[in-house]
């Protein structure tokens, strides 16, 4: 009887912010239901959902957003994993080197788009080491990096900042796996690389998937970076919701919320396979 | 063999570093820098009228950055806790509703902060929570939490119940067991949760004024609107302070962490 | 059972440090809240009393934060007069107006008396929406006395905010007035109407560009090109009714659409916003720049951010000019220590230095000022590279009624981006 209280116990402060977190969202839900009282508005209605839905631009802007999150989270989640691998092999996962990985991490968004422009723009230091070169003439003659329409800017801002996330989020497991059980199996004949993809990976694979799922959600909601080094048209998701957000008529504001309830299903059912892929890694493990 | 391997390994490193540090050394250029034309590679005109600013408000700022360390370590703190707390129970525990809690607490990643934020602060006011340093720290560890819970999931499942089981057959109680056993083997993962809790609560913009009303001040409140006003004097200096005083936290968190790993050699598995 | 006693350990931990926290912010809040006066009272007050009502209490001034110099000023100079003077404290909370309205909103919807915010920095459609939802306290702005003694009420710009009547509900705080800025070292020629410029983006090819809208710049940049074509006048009483504004501006559109080829990256994309473009004239990407601060080319300058020889220029049919102003929250916890500190920033004494700190153009009323107060105004070196103020104020435009804006914002995205 103890033993079975144990784990709720455990559990009451999450449970409590949970609760908190999920009156947040269900008042924020509401709102995209048309309910705000202080502007007059009272009546639920999915009609914000059915405008949203139906905009010429939705379908542009939505593709564009699942694709700048998945490059970014994809990409940042196999490189983070070979770097990781690189720097547990190579032994520097402490001191300096894990030092310098951590600073992507702790810089803002906001500042990663402003040396991204300052350094691939077309008046960026790229284009002006060309230039001083004497391999192009004018600003124009540089490829367009970044404000593109292929988000080329957003994915590769994204990556400097979550490659070093994986990193830190993967190699505090990786190093102690591949020491103790890593270095077993080598004893037991298997090359390094073996020893790696067999034994290692497949232990850190849970984190490496979480880590895919946290990027691919935050670069789907979020609207800084595309915002700043996106193109006119399309617009990414986040960025319609952040502009209807910003409109100075409030009424404006059940159309942010109804694109952020998009994005939400859209990161529920991110979420629910997440769920699935995790349950059958562990059954795989078991087996 | 083994030689060439080191040398791939040492330029893939090298290659890696280079290109987090570039970015980073364009913005101190930009704390001195007024003017940079195309096509010079130097900036044509150096000023430190952003430097003075900071030194101006050196003591407004300094206020400001003691009270948001002080919620940082706080969050940090307190995400750490209950983030262990849970990690435990939902990976040491079989239990009805376990799947449940498990998708509950990694919910707030799946959420854009202001539809939390607009919908939160409603509630907030009417508990009286809006305005004060509690009901900031309790949002920004609604956000920190599932970083936290997340990591210690990982680290507790990772080093398992046997160890604190042998504890407990050699004759240890349960309570003993956890402080003299687990508890110093997931020290390190304890700290690297620390860490992405008070990053995560130290950038909070939107939520920190959204909650406290402009009477709970941090040093992001300060920071963000210079960060988008296009002075990228003021946004490079602003974001150099940002991270010497993370730099600093991570630092003395690692030493930490050196002191008690040369303590005790830490096994998973 | 030893396992619960650590859970309930580290929960009283928790429990304990929350409300170890909370009492100390709570004995601060108390002490906020001795020193405020509700607004019941405040109405019938005469100033003398709101004086001394306010005496010794906290204001706070909600408002953007991203202008160092502005900050600087209100930190240095307007509050420790404020605190000198009058012992009232202003915390200035940088905000942008969106999530000030958010919180706001918040606060009134919730109910909250004693709100946070007491003044707010506003105009236009975000006045409009405050106003129109009871969220502003008024009508105050024309009991104050130096608002008597020294605004011009006969300007239409103390009645009205993009057409929008103010009724008392808001005070000017500063003036506006949308002007171009190029290099004449790089662009000798500068043009005075949309024919002339149509011919200096086609001789600047691709290195002319102007901020998406609905950015504030850009979306008065557009505007201003549609005065250009269309004239202003029919604007002015318009219905804000899609199809009859798309009418009305039809050959602006036409001549948006023939401007895109000669456009920086030939008009597919547009900087996301005015301190982009700012930077990008400043690092020679672009040759013209746009700016809501008539006189921000002088600080520029000094600053070095623009070289010496930019040129600060408008059409010769004029360029838009608003007011920008100072509210007060309906729910604010300070009334009278906001209209004490709204008052002071009318002050001809503060007007004058903030003109000659910052430049912003003052909103006193020059013929109703004395000679010694009329002298700290002349006496300002607005510095190089602007309009003189006569001759800028005689080409100011009237903004059009704020329900037109989004409209046109809307038609720009779908008839001019990339066509």
């Amino acid at each position: 009887m103890k033993k079975k209280m144990t784990p709720y116990i455990l559990l009451v402060p999450q449970l409590i912010l949970g609760v908190v977190f999920i009156i947040g969202l269900g008042t924020g839900i509401i709102q995209s239901l048309g309910v705000i009282p202080a502007f007059g508005l009272t009546e639920p209605t999915l009609k914000y959902y059915k405008e949203v839905l139906t905009r010429p631009d939705l379908l542009q802007s939505l593709k564009y957003s699942l694709y700048i999150a998945f490059m970014s989270a994809f990409l940042a989640t196999v490189t983070g994993t070979f770097l990781c691998a690189v720097l547990v092999s190579a032994g520097k996962v402490r001191g300096i080197i894990m030092r310098i990985v951590q600073i992507p991490i702790i810089v803002p968004h906001v500042v990663v788009a402003l040396f991204i422009v300052n350094i691939l723009s077309q008046n960026g230091i790229l284009a002006r080491i060309l230039a001083n070169a004497g391999l192009i003439t004018d600003q124009q003659q540089f490829p367009m990096l970044i404000y593109d329409r292929y988000g080329l800017g957003v994915i590769l801002a994204y990556l400097w900042k979550e490659i070093p996330f994986i990193i830190y989020f993967v190699i505090a497991l990786m190093a102690n796996i591949n020491g103790s059980l890593g270095e077993a199996a080598t004893n037991l004949g298997a090359n390094k690389l073996q020893a790696f993809m067999k034994v290692t990976l497949p232990l850190c694979m849970n984190t490496v998937l979480s880590g895919f799922l946290i990027i691919f959600v935050f670069a789907l909601g979020a609207y800084e970076l595309p915002f700043i080094l996106g193109a006119t048209t399309p617009k990414a998701l986040p960025v319609l919701a952040y502009l209807e957000y910003t409109k100075p008529d409030l009424r404006a504001r059940p159309y942010a919320m109804a694109i952020n309830g998009i994005l939400i299903v859209i990161s529920l059912i991110a979420a629910v396979l997440y769920y699935i892929l995790l349950r059958r890694s562990t059954k795989k493990l078991a087996g | 063999m083994k030689r060439k391997k080191n040398i791939w390994e040492g330029l893939i490193i090298g290659i890696f570093i280079f290109l987090v540090i570039v970015p980073i050394l364009t913005i101190l250029v930009w704390v001195g820098t007024e003017r940079w034309a195309w096509p010079s590679l130097i900036p044509q005109k150096f000023s430190m009228r952003a430097v003075n600013g900071i030194l101006r408000n050196r003591q407004q700022l300094v206020r400001l950055c003691m009270s948001s360390l002080f919620i940082s370590a706080s969050v940090a703190f307190l995400s750490v806790v209950i983030g262990t707390m849970t990690a435990r129970a939902l990976e040491c525990y079989d239990f009805f509703g376990k799947r449940l809690f498990s998708f509950m607490s990694m919910l707030p990643f799946l959420v854009p902060g202001t539809v939390f934020a607009m919908g939160v602060q409603i509630t907030f006011i009417k508990c009286g929570l809006s305005g004060t340093v509690q009901g900031v720290i309790i949002v920004h560890l609604i956000c920190s939490l599932p970083y936290a819970v997340t990591l210690m999931q990982d680290g507790t499942r990772a080093m398992g119940v046997k160890l604190e089981e042998q504890a407990r057959v050699l004759g240890a109680g349960a309570l003993q067991a956890f402080f003299k056993v687990t508890l110093p083997n997931l020290f390190p993962v304890m700290l690297s949760a620390f860490s992405m809790a008070f990053v995560v609560s130290f950038s909070q913009y939107f939520l920190t004024l959204m909650i406290g009303g402009g009477n709970v001040k941090t040093f992001a409140i300060v920071m963000v609107p210079y960060l988008g006003s296009g002075e990228r004097n003021f946004a490079s200096i602003y974001s150099v302070i940002f991270l010497v005083i993370m730099l600093l936290v991570f630092g003395i968190l690692e030493w930490i962490v050196g002191c008690f790993t040369k303590a005790q050699e830490v096994e998973y598995y | 059972m030893k396992k619960r006693i650590a859970a309930l350990l580290l929960s009283t931990v928790m429990a304990f440090s929350l409300t170890a926290c909370g009492n100390s912010a709570k004995t601060e809040k108390a002490d906020n809240k001795e020193t405020k006066q509700t607004t019941e009272t405040v109405e019938d007050m005469s100033f003398d009393e709101m004086v001394d009502a306010a005496k010794g209490t906290t204001v706070t001034f909600y408002g953007w934060g991203g202008d160092d110099s502005l900050n600087d000023w209100l930190d240095n100079y307007y509050a420790p007069r404020l605190k000198e003077k009058y012992d009232i404290t202003l915390e200035r909370v940088p905000m942008d107006i969106d999530a000030i309205l958010s919180q706001l909103s918040g606060e009134i919807s919730a109910d909250k008396k004693d709100g946070d915010i007491d003044m707010i920095w506003i105009n236009g459609e975000n006045f409009k929406t405050c106003k129109e939802n009871n969220m502003l306290y008024g009508p105050f702005a024309e009991e104050l006395p130096n608002f008597q003694s020294y605004i011009d009420t006969d300007d239409e710009e103390t009645n009205a905010d993009f057409c929008f009547p103010i009724e008392g509900y808001e005070a000017p705080y500063g003036k506006a007035q949308l002007v171009m800025i190029a290099d004449t070292a790089v662009t000798p020629d500068l043009p005075t109407n949309t024919d002339e410029f149509m011919e200096f983006c086609k001789a600047n090819k691709g290195k002319v560009t102007y901020p998406e809208l609905p950015d504030f710049t850009g979306s008065a940049f557009v505007r201003n090109v549609i005065y250009d074509i269309c004239g202003y006048e029919q604007f002015m009483d318009m219905e804000a009714d899609k199809e009859t504004v798309k009418a009305a501006i039809e050959p602006a559109l036409e001549y948006l659409r023939e401007l895109n080829p000669y456009l920086w990256n030939e008009g597919k994309t547009f900087p996301k916003d005015s301190t982009a473009l700012t930077n990008m004239y400043s690092d020679g990407e672009v040759v013209m720049d746009i700016s809501y601060g008539a006189y921000s080319t002088a600080t520029n300058i000094e600053n070095g951010t623009y070289t010496e020889t930019s040129q600060s220029f408008q059409f010769d049919k004029g360029t838009i000019g608003n007011t920008n102003y100072i509210a007060i929250a309906a729910n604010s916890g300070n009334v009278a220590g906001a209209q004490v500190a709204i008052n002071e920033m009318l002050d001809p004494e503060v007007q004058a230095d903030r003109f000659a700190e910052i430049r912003t153009i003052p909103v006193v009323d020059y013929n109703k000022l004395n000679d010694t107060q009329k002298e700290a105004f002349d006496k300002v070196e607005i510095g190089k590279g602007v309009i003189p103020q006569d001759e800028l104020l005689s080409k100011r435009l009237p903004e059009m009624p704020s329900a037109l804006v989004p409209i046109i914002e809307e038609i720009w995205a779908e008839e001019v981006v990339g066509k």
